[in-house]
């Protein structure tokens, strides 16, 4: 399981039972998950902690999940974020955040589906997090500043993008 | 009399008995003649308030013969007599009375609902010389609209049930997502024995399949109840034949019905209504179902062809049920007849069928020798 070890997953959804199960099974599967149950709390918590990838239920009270993947992924662009949809809602859900979601599920979702966006999710976002970080890199070495300096830039960037 | 006299003198010139242009035989023929062809149950009645003529049709309405009806007042033949006894209070003051739905007694005592009109009838000097009653049978319409008003209430629960389909959707993933866990937690369990994890195993697995049930029939109730708007649609006839039978798959599962698809090669695309012939072919295999229950001998089956005639489909679902008696061939497409026990059927079922058939330009109808079976042969324009 310690390909997933490492998979850090933001669960929104009002529907606390469902979450505590599916928190559950995550973790015991080896995901590190934070259940979170409004918009407002997640957003509270991704300031303060670093996820790969949010699952995120459209329809809540207070801060709907389109609004929520925007300030989530405004506060860590690189987060991949999965929506929940109800049946019927996904013209909507599909039109409202097009370009931001990294997929839809249908509510209710299937467990082993579920696993395997997020899986995908978290694959999407190392590449281009990568991509991002050697761009980077590269924009650095070719600033013509020394070893040391050079060295030191990485090793701030490693901070910023999580790479080890 | 000329149009001018009816503007000058609106009330009492129509109710005077005017100096006919016929003789007083050819008057009478002609009355007569109206009073046997009429439609309307009429009553004409004397200075005494006893009726004198009455139209032919009365003894239809009223179940008496035109001679026991002649000779009796009108308040015998009312089924409201206080109600008649106010009519008749204004018909005194004002000259006429209207009532949308007066109910008259019939022989055998129940009540016939009629929209009534009494207009008094005075000769040239004002004295009264009676009264015409005019009354038209509203029963049926009566019994539509309170249908209408049963199937408006139906139609608002249908409005509702996807709201609740999508409420019932969330307990229905915690359930699963619960089972999903246990199954976990049992597989991984280490002070379990075998059988008894075995066990769990099966019976959590049942849980899941059963969770997956009450999903695939909410998913299918919310196509079924989504807005019915003709819009027209093409769409391919042997999915929707296919959709349709899959709606209904619990029951047909249940009372061990086999269905049997007979249908021409490939797909058949057509442009009608795919909703509401859905409806259409729920309700005719729902039908079916009843009738192999009725019957009771097992082994049912329904099976359903499709051929091209011409610029129609052709559908037929054959079942081996209960068929359907002579007697009741020709009125099962009545609007509430029904042979079901009371409170199963409403008797709306197939009448909303042949409408909708008929709505889509297409024809109905059914084919059964009694105890043998019914097959319901649907034709259908392959372009609306």
């Amino acid at each position: 399981m310690s390909e997933k070890a490492d998979i850090k997953v933001l669960l929104v959804d009002d529907e606390e039972t469902l979450l505590e199960y599916l928190s559950k099974r995550l973790l015991r599967e080896g995901f590190t998950v934070k259940a979170t149950f409004s918009g407002e709390e997640a957003v509270a918590v991704a300031d303060e902690n670093a996820f790969d990838v949010a699952v995120v239920d459209l329809k809540m009270p207070g801060m709907d999940g389109v609004e929520t993947q925007k300030q989530l992924k405004k506060i860590q662009p690189y987060l991949q974020c999965i929506v929940l949809t109800g049946h019927g809602a996904i013209d909507t859900a599909l039109e409202s955040g097009r370009h931001e979601a990294f997929e839809y599920l249908l509510k209710p979702i299937e467990y082993d589906t579920l696993v395997g966006t997020i899986k995908k999710a978290y694959e999407q976002k190392t590449q281009v997090q990568n991509a991002k970080f050697r761009e980077e890199v590269e924009d650095i070495y070719r600033s013509g500043r020394g070893a040391r300096g050079i060295k030191k830039a990485i090793g701030k960037l490693r901070n910023i993008y999580g790479i080890d | 009399m000329e149009s001018t006299d009816h503007q000058q003198q609106p009330k009492e010139f129509p109710r005077e008995l005017p100096e006919s242009t016929l003789g007083p035989a050819a008057a009478g023929e002609l009355l007569q003649c109206v009073l046997q062809n009429t439609n309307d149950l009429v009553f004409v009645t004397d200075a005494d308030d006893i009726i004198v003529s009455v139209s032919k049709t009365a003894e239809e309405i009223l179940g008496y013969e035109r001679e026991k009806i002649r000779g009796q007042h009108p308040k015998e033949l009312a089924g409201d007599s206080e109600e008649f006894e106010r009519m008749t209070a204004v018909l005194f003051e004002e000259g006429t009375v209207n009532r949308s739905d007066f109910p008259f007694r019939h022989a055998d005592g129940h009540l016939v609902y009629c929209d009534v009109s009494f207009v008094a009838l005075k000769d040239a000097k004002g004295t009264s010389t009676g009264c015409v009653v005019i009354a038209r049978d509203i029963t049926e319409w009566k019994n539509f609209q309170e249908e209408l008003i049963r199937v408006d209430r139906l139609a608002e629960v249908g409005r509702t049930v996807s709201g609740t389909v999508h409420e019932i959707n969330n307990p229905l993933a915690v359930i699963n997502e619960i089972s999903g866990w246990m199954e976990v937690v049992v597989s991984d369990s280490e002070g379990l024995n075998e059988d008894d994890r075995a066990d769990l195993k099966t019976s959590i697995a049942k849980l899941l399949e059963q969770a997956s049930r009450c999903r695939n029939i909410a998913r299918q109730m919310l196509g079924f109840v989504r807005d019915t708007g003709p819009s027209g649609d093409s769409f391919d006839l042997h999915e929707l034949l296919k959709n349709s039978v899959s709606f209904i798959f619990p029951e047909l599962k249940s009372k061990d019905v086999e269905v049997l698809f007979d249908l021409m090669e490939g797909p058949l695309q057509m442009h009608s209504e795919p909703r509401m012939l859905e409806q259409v072919f729920v309700n005719l295999l729902t039908n079916a179902i009843h009738a192999i229950d009725e019957k009771g001998d097992g082994a049912g089956s329904i099976q359903i062809n499709t051929r091209l005639e011409e610029t129609s489909v052709v559908i037929s679902f054959v079942d081996n049920g209960t068929g359907i008696a002579p007697k009741d061939q020709k009125k099962i497409f009545e609007l509430f007849y029904t042979t079901k026990p009371s409170g199963k059927g409403t008797g709306l079922g197939l009448p909303i069928c042949r409408n909708i058939i008929h709505k889509l330009g297409g024809a109905i109808h059914v084919e059964s020798a009694f105890w043998k079976g019914a097959t319901f042969v649907v034709r259908i324009p392959l372009r609306r």
